[in-house]
């Protein structure tokens, strides 16, 4: 006999294998325990919603930060007291900086001089999403452009996409700038971008924004831009509204009252 | 006399959840979403143990994605799609994750963002 037993049983062996292998492509049920057992009927319908935010200027005083502090502490944001590292999602500037295309000639002082809420415009057209290569950005079915941090590998084309400065980088590890953390909301980890969410995750528990729950003025108005009856849209029909480089066609869904 | 009473306090009542009602309709309903049900674990010990990363990725993914954030376990419990679902009970065990993580020697980035069992309060 030219084959001996134990030259015959690895054979055997290595067919037994390949024919469970090819099984296994052939059954897929064979091929991987199942994980996870979904209930596709309660995923919500693209499109239908869009959540947008209307900030009349006029009641938000130049000197409050409420707002800031509420979301930042909300989010874990980040504060390293410096503005190379600075993280933001909320913040004030001036009115050549929020509204840099906007006629500004022979505009009244006490309107150029106020500073400006701005936050993620969270476009209808988001540039930032296009050129996320690995779409950990994007834009979610009730019209928020959510970030997905699992994903992020930190190149920065988001940052270099957005025309409003929305977007921040964590130079450095964010655990180290939160003074106060919040158990409520993971952090970021060091090479990720972060911007604002619109407190998406305040949303599902049928809450709002943590901004316009704390605006001691009520300036701020949160609501379904795709819904007539809505408080913002009867808001956005009463009164004359900006958005933010508009010419741009990136279609914000935050407005201003000036 | 007891009518009168009686209309004060229905008013007070209606006065009381006036704001509420008003504070209800500004953000439409929320999203679909179940309680974070911790009382029992959505599977067996087992299958828990070789596939809790599976389930966790499944759920990341189906609920950052495309918003379906209920999980229907095998007993027909609704469950959150959340990492709080998880936590809400074995966080009792500051070592739960990591005992284990170890001994294997695997290296999972969760909490480098997520709070992690260990630094839970």
């Amino acid at each position: 006999m030219n084959e001996d037993r134990r030259s015959f049983i690895k054979k055997a062996g290595i067919g037994l294998l390949a024919g469970i292998g090819s099984a296994a492509g052939l059954f897929p049920a064979l091929s991987l325990e199942k994980t996870v057992f979904p209930a596709w009927d309660e995923k919500p319908e693209p499109g239908k919603r869009r959540w947008g935010m209307l900030i009349d200027t006029r009641k938000c005083s130049g000197s409050c930060r409420e707002c800031v502090a509420a979301c930042h502490f909300t989010h874990n944001v980040p504060d390293f007291g410096n503005r190379k590292d600075e993280v933001k999602w909320i913040w004030k500037s001036g009115y050549e900086k929020v509204f840099p295309t906007a006629s500004s000639q022979f505009q009244s002082p006490e309107v150029t001089e106020r500073p400006y809420l701005a936050l993620c415009n969270h476009c209808a057209e988001p540039p930032c999403t296009k050129a996320c290569p690995t779409e950990a950005t994007f834009r979610r079915w009730d019209g928020i452009v959510s970030m997905d941090y699992h994903r992020c590998i930190g190149c920065r084309f988001c940052m270099a996409a957005c025309p409003y400065g929305s977007r921040s980088f964590n130079w450095r590890d964010p655990r180290e700038g939160i003074r106060l953390a919040s158990t409520e909301y993971p952090t970021r980890m060091q090479g990720v971008v972060e911007k604002c969410n619109f407190c998406s995750e305040r949303l599902v528990k049928g809450q709002e924004p943590a901004c316009v729950e704390v605006c001691p003025e009520a300036a701020l108005v949160f609501g379904d831009l795709n819904d007539p009856a809505s408080e913002i849209r009867k808001l956005l029909e009463a009164n004359e509204t900006m958005q933010r480089k508009p010419e741009l066609g990136t279609k914000p869904s935050v407005f201003y009252i000036i | 006399m007891t009518a009168a009473a009686l209309l004060i306090v229905v008013l007070a009542g209606v006065y009381a959840f006036r704001h509420q009602e008003s504070q209800a309709e500004k953000v439409a309903a929320p999203a679909p979403s179940a309680a974070v049900d911790s009382s029992a674990c959505i599977a067996s010990k087992e299958f828990m143990k070789a596939n809790h990363m599976r389930v966790l990725d499944e759920w990341r993914h189906s609920s950052v994605r495309d918003g379906n954030r209920v999980h229907v376990a095998p007993d027909g419990r609704k469950i959150d799609k959340s990492l709080n679902s998880c936590l809400n009970c074995h966080s009792n065990n500051r070592m739960f994750c990591f005992n284990c993580h170890m001994y294997a020697n695997v290296k999972p980035n969760c909490w480098n963002c997520h709070i992690s069992p260990m630094e839970a309060p």
